[in-house]
């Protein structure tokens, strides 16, 4: 990894340090396993994927199972439940 | 108020409508597997039609969500508003070059471009990472609603119960 930074020969096909850096900041908010790392910029373009990739899958089947748990919990999606008022105080 | 709370404002708005939508295009009570499917369908629908811009996710989230609504003409009233609003807006895919990276890299990046909604499409691997970075703040925001919605209605509807 540390041959990274001498091979600049063709940096247009390859995902440069600096873009990488940028990268690994924006995802630090969300990543937690990078945001603990103390030198991000010795993240791997391959190891920040990976998370993302993870992150990603987490969320679908969070959602997933945030919509067995709804669909058992609501009867109907009535506007005018109690419910829908509550979310909507809450929420708003 | 943070973007983030205007992006999660923006998604209540959209998926108290397309709940409410698709609630009253059913004649029949469904089972809790129907009702599941709706209450997915309608969040993603929710979450592409928030997105008020020209990402591909939300584009191919729509279009896909599509194919589920063949015999729900209400959705597919939604779906045509939100693809019509999308159609106008510029946006050219068309970039310079393929990038070619270790195999770790090209691998992991092809896993990348199969979670996000229409990843497949984009060639260029910036594009590609912008439209990763506002997937996952759209995604992050429709769980963190569900579930305060999930956490709310697990309190209401033991209160509601006690008064049948």
């Amino acid at each position: 990894m540390s041959n990274r930074r001498s091979r600049q020969s063709s940096s247009a096909s390859r995902i440069s340090d600096d873009q990488m850096i940028d990268l690994v900041g924006k995802l630090r908010q969300f990543l937690p396993e990078i945001r603990e790392r103390r030198r991000p910029e010795k993240v791997s373009a391959s190891k920040v994927l990976q998370e993302t990739c993870n992150y990603i899958r987490k969320l679908h089947r969070e959602v997933d199972n945030l919509s067995d748990r709804l669909s058992q919990l609501l009867d109907s999606v009535d506007e005018d439940s109690p419910e829908a008022a509550v979310i909507s105080s809450l929420l708003m | 108020m943070s973007t983030y709370n205007m992006v999660k404002q923006e998604f209540i708005k959209k998926w108290i409508t397309t709940l409410h939508m698709l609630d009253c295009s059913v004649e029949h009570p469904l089972n809790v597997t129907e009702r599941k499917n709706a209450i997915k369908l309608s969040s993603d629908i929710a979450m592409a039609a928030a997105r008020s811009g020209s990402t591909v996710w939300s584009r191919a989230l729509i279009s896909r969500s599509g194919n589920k609504t063949a015999n729900k003409p209400v959705a597919r009233r939604i779906l045509k508003k939100a693809r019509n609003r999308l159609k106008n807006r510029c946006l050219t895919l068309r970039r310079n070059g393929n990038f070619t990276a270790k195999s770790g890299v090209r691998k992991r990046t092809e896993l990348l471009k199969s979670l996000v909604p229409g990843g497949e499409l984009i060639k260029n691997k910036d594009y590609l990472i912008r439209e990763t970075l506002d997937y996952i703040v759209y995604l992050r925001a429709q769980v963190d609603v569900m579930r305060t919605v999930a956490a709310v209605d697990s309190v209401t509807g033991n209160l509601t119960n006690d008064n049948k």
